[in-house]
């Protein structure tokens, strides 16, 4: 492999992961720009969402060992699991929203952030205990095909995540721009108050920033098992961290932002393992983190919501 | 008089529950020194009671606990500053003690090791392929080294922090209690690496080595558990805790009345942190092993569970919270399962037979997290207790004094006012923009030495932007602003307090949690001097100090008569509107203001109260303070002003006497509009 082609597989890489931190960085960021809350749970939502993928696949007879399917019969069952897992994940944020974060909306002071900390623990410690601590192998229906580009490889399962990832995005921008509900949503970033006396139903608000943030997370869980063919009850703290610092970098409460920072994240992830160590590559990343919070505290783009105070 | 009368009322020598209290300490010091021979007390009273090394041990861990979730309740509780990494600290500490006294860390044997071989810090270990160091750090050197290194990384892990939103805290200090373990796992050559240090030295006290009894270790940290305990209720009833929490219930106030929020912040992490480190050397060297998967994410989680069960800022909740939910693991847990199992094994049920709670005991700290925050958010032991509404008669023991403060009494609070001829404040071409909004335009204003001035405009002619640029809360973009002669644009809110420039704040910003008589005393912080070990030690002049700082506080919500005095004890969230204003005023003269802005300190207030309040603005006016006041009411501004300034889109529009200004054109026509204006001239 020759230099380049080094780098055009960290590119690869780098995008691939990056892609899945945007996913899960967006819901970070709609949380975050309604509520100014930073959503803890929203770590292991993924989690979960990657374990609702493996149940969804199990259940329709894709095993680690079977044949990968072709044709229709693919399309059929990754549209199937994805929809499958993104709603099941989608509930799970409304519900935790609901039981969790809602009574204490009104109460000042880190109340809500702790609560999410321990909604996240209690997702955490209930799959360790039912699931069991060891990795679980991800099955996967996609056929091993890949393309070789000068030396680096490109395979199936990077197209996929960059396909989909696109089509979520591009949906949610779509969302929040153009309908009803969507500006209703940044109208409430801006100001509750005065959306709530335009006559915005500001809880149906809060339940959709949920919901979608929790899909959008299950999708990067499921992207996350199909990548690695692996997963685990603690995938959800490392990879909510990165995609945290990806939704901080781009500028939370920024949609646009969190994709960028997203993308960011994943290829300075790529290229720090390659370059220093993979074993570094959360101190790369956290660094970033403070630095960015230190001397650019509203990221790349900045914020979507002004400061409230 | 009065004042002293009232701290006699305030602080009896032995109230009754003083003396519960105390008695309530006495006990349980007595039952934790006497806990580990309570054995073979009850079995020489014939029960079949035994209290084991094992028991001994669960509850040397439940200390240590305790003493971490004290120093988090400091970084928590006092300061208000969400730690998610707190654990970090405890590593740090732990692999302190750990990396110099055991035996996987030999440098090669050199000269340079001489001296301190001396000082009997490292020994020469003899070996074949040539001699090695091995670190001999006495444990009761490690721990004042443990707490001095930590509150270092303390300071270093806070200080990026300092600009940021609550919020955000959280996430860099998880990312730092991430990073440090990993850093740990990453460089073998000081820490040996993922499979950590074993063999970790025992302390010894005059000659006895501790070994593995776990009944030394109890002591210890039964003392270590007591120290940190009298220093958190030294720190809490000081300066240093008086501004933590200030900063905890609202930064920009706090800063307004002269807290350094970065010198605040800074102390709460260092000293946290210290706790912290001090824990990981007890803790190490009862375990005799530390290795990097000892200190993750579910250890911070762990203590903030125990500080927000046991009661966020209480110092007895958090011991409690501690001492509950560690023994819950080790003492509970394990018989509730065997009872389970016993029972599964009665009635058939495998599922019984097979469950293990112990497994489970994150699981339940996560719910119990979850269920503490929305159902008793103050927690086991609330830091504050609820106070009964005063009765009737109880309000209404001293009148209200009419015509101002009693002029001694006001004289007396004021002190020392400057005497310097002419302008005690100018304010020069001063413009501040936000974005493209010129909330200021080149504005001039003076307040001559002892005179009062006042501000009005319509609403949104930057007014209170005016006040702020001058408390330092904003920044301007041109001009320049000379307080008794010396610029002081530019400096910090607290800095500005520090020379004598004290405000309230139109939509009234008080420290909301806290008490009438807390909130005065904050107001003193500029102009007291204790430190940590002042705050800690207590020591004669300190102890002076805070006496007649207590009285100073007394005095000055003394000169409010009834309308504040009986009400010292009282949460000001639970005051009424015109008796927040009171306090606000009452905290703004405890910082001994050359001058005091006030922002519209009758706004929502009856005739009668302001016509009180005008009358005590008044007295201070005759006592020589100089004021600067925004005010809407214009017959307060006739009664009290020199000077009125009438703002209007950031402009200076017009200045004059009151009279001058009522009458004048661009007034009516900025306040009424033109039509209006015209109309007036007609009629």
């Amino acid at each position: 492999m020759t230099t380049a082609d080094v780098y055009l597989q960290q590119i690869i890489n780098g995008t691939s992961l990056g892609a899945m931190y945007a996913l899960l960085a967006l819901g970070f960021t709609l949380v975050y720009g309604i509520l100014e809350l930073i959503n803890f749970s929203h770590f292991n939502v993924f989690m979960v969402g990657s374990f609702i993928g493996l149940g969804t696949l199990e259940a329709l007879g894709v095993t680690p060992n079977g044949v990968a399917l072709t044709g229709f019969a693919l399309a059929g069952v990754l549209l199937l699991t994805f929809a499958v897992t993104m709603v099941g994940s989608g509930l799970l944020g409304v519900v935790i929203e609901r039981v969790a974060l809602r009574p204490l909306r009104n109460v000042k002071g880190p109340a809500a952030m702790i609560t999410t900390i321990g909604v996240s623990y209690v997702l955490f410690n209930l799959v360790l205990l039912c699931l069991g601590a060891d990795g679980k192998n991800f099955p996967s229906p996609l056929p091993q095909v890949s393309f070789a580009i000068g030396g680096a490889v490109l395979r199936l399962r990077e197209i996929l995540i960059w396909v989909v990832s696109l089509a979520l995005m591009g949906g949610l921008t779509y969302f929040v721009q153009y309908t009803k509900l969507g500006k209703a949503m940044r109208a409430t970033a801006q100001d509750p108050e005065a959306a709530r006396m335009m006559g915005v139903e500001v809880d149906r608000v809060i339940i959709a920033a949920f919901f979608l943030g929790s899909a959008l997370a299950g999708a990067g869980g499921l992207m996350f098992g199909l990548y690695y063919n692996l997963t685990s009850y603690v995938i959800g703290f490392t990879t909510g961290l990165r995609a945290f610092t990806a939704a901080v970098l781009g500028g939370i409460g920024n949609v646009p932002g969190a994709m960028l920072g997203g993308i960011l994240i994943g290829l300075i992830e790529a290229f720090g393992s390659y370059w220093i160590s993979a074993a570094w590559a959360d101190v790369i990343i956290f660094s970033i983190l403070v630095l960015v919070l230190v001397f650019k505290p509203a990221g790349l783009l900045g914020r979507l919501a002004p400061n409230k105070s | 008089m009065t004042a002293s009368i009232m701290l006699a009322a305030l602080r009896p020598p032995q109230s009754p529950a003083d003396r519960r209290r105390r008695a309530g300490v006495v006990a349980l010091t007595v039952l934790m020194l006497a806990f580990p021979f309570l054995g073979h007390a009850f079995q020489g009273l014939g029960f079949d009671w035994d209290i084991g090394d094992d028991d001994v041990d669960s509850v040397a861990n439940a200390l240590a606990y305790a003493t971490l979730a004290l120093g988090l309740n400091i970084v928590v509780g006092f300061a208000g500053l969400l730690d998610l990494g707190y654990a970090a600290f405890f590593a740090i500490g732990a692999y302190t003690y750990g990396v110099l006294t055991a035996f996987q860390i030999m440098p090669a044997w050199s000269p340079f090791w001489e001296p301190l071989a001396v000082l009997g810090l490292v020994q020469k270990y003899h070996q074949e392929a040539g001699d090695l160091v091995h670190f001999t750090l006495s444990f009761w050197l490690a721990l004042p080294l443990a707490a001095l290194l930590t509150a270092a990384c303390g300071v270093a892990f806070g200080f990026p922090t300092l600009r940021l939103r609550g919020d955000y805290l959280a996430i860099v200090t998880l990312g730092f209690g991430e990073i440090v373990p990993i850093v740990f796992r990453n460089v073998p050559s000081v820490t040996n690496g993922a499979a950590g240090l074993n063999g970790v030295m025992a302390p010894t006290l005059f000659g006895f080595n501790f070994r593995v009894d776990p009944t030394p270790y109890y002591y210890v940290g039964l003392l270590l558990t007591a120290l940190l305990i009298f220093v958190s209720f030294r720190l809490r009833d000081s300066r240093i805790g008086r501004a933590w929490m200030a900063i905890r219930e609202d930064e920009t106030a706090a800063g307004a009345m002269g807290v350094d929020h970065v010198k605040a912040k800074l102390m709460a992490f260092a000293i946290g942190a210290a706790f912290a480190g001090m824990t990981g050397v007890f803790f190490v060297a009862k375990l005799q092993t530390a290795t990097p998967d000892m200190f993750g994410f579910p250890v911070s989680v762990m203590i903030l569970v125990m500080v927000v069960f046991g009661g966020m800022g209480s110092v007895w909740g958090v011991v409690a919270g501690a001492a509950v939910l560690s023994l819950l693991q080790s003492w509970f847990l394990p018989s509730l399962t065997q009872w389970a199992h016993a029972l599964g094994e009665a009635v058939g049920n495998d599922w019984l037979q097979s469950i293990d709670l112990a497994r489970s005991i994150e699981l339940i700290f996560g719910i119990i997290l979850v269920l503490t925050m929305l159902f008793r958010r103050d927690g086991l032991i609330p830091a504050t207790r609820k106070q009964a509404a005063l009765s009737f008669d109880a309000q209404h023991v001293q009148g209200v004094r009419r015509g101002g403060f009693d002029p001694e009494a006001a004289a007396h609070v004021l002190g020392e006012l400057p005497h310097i001829e002419g302008n005690l404040l100018e304010i020069r071409g001063v413009t501040v923009r936000f974005g493209g909004l010129i909330a200021l335009n080149k504005v001039d204003l003076v307040v001559p030495n002892g005179g009062v001035v006042a501000v009005i405009g319509p609403n949104g002619s930057g007014k209170s932007t005016l006040f702020n640029v001058i408390t330092g809360l904003v920044p301007a973009d041109g001009g320049s602003i000379r307080f008794g002669g010396a610029e002081i644009l530019g400096l910090k809110p607290h800095q500005i307090l520090e020379r004598g420039v004290a405000r309230t704040f139109q939509n009234i910003r008080l420290f909301a949690n806290l008490q009438v008589l807390d909130n005065v005393m904050i107001g003193q912080h500029a102009r007291l001097r204790a430190g940590i070990a002042g705050a800690i030690l207590r020591l004669p002049g300190t102890r002076a100090e805070e006496r007649a700082a207590l009285q100073r506080a007394l005095d000055i919500i003394a000169l409010f008569g009834n309308r504040l005095a009986p009400r010292l004890t009282q949460v000001v969230s639970a005051l009424s509107y015109a008796n927040r204003r009171r306090v606000e005023i009452a905290r703004a003269l405890a910082t001994r203001p050359k001058i005091l802005l006030l922002d519209e300190p009758t706004a929502g207030m009856n005739p009668a109260e302001t016509l009180e309040l005008a009358e005590q603005i008044d007295s201070l006016h005759k006592q020589g303070l100089t004021i600067l006041i925004i005010e809407h009411k214009l017959d307060v501004v006739t009664r009290l002003a020199d000077t009125v300034v009438v703002l209007d889109h950031g402009e200076k529009l017009v200045e004059g006497t009151p009279d001058e200004v009522r009458r004048n054109e661009e007034v009516l026509r900025a306040y009424l509009g033109r039509a209006a204006t015209e109309a007036a001239h007609a009629a």
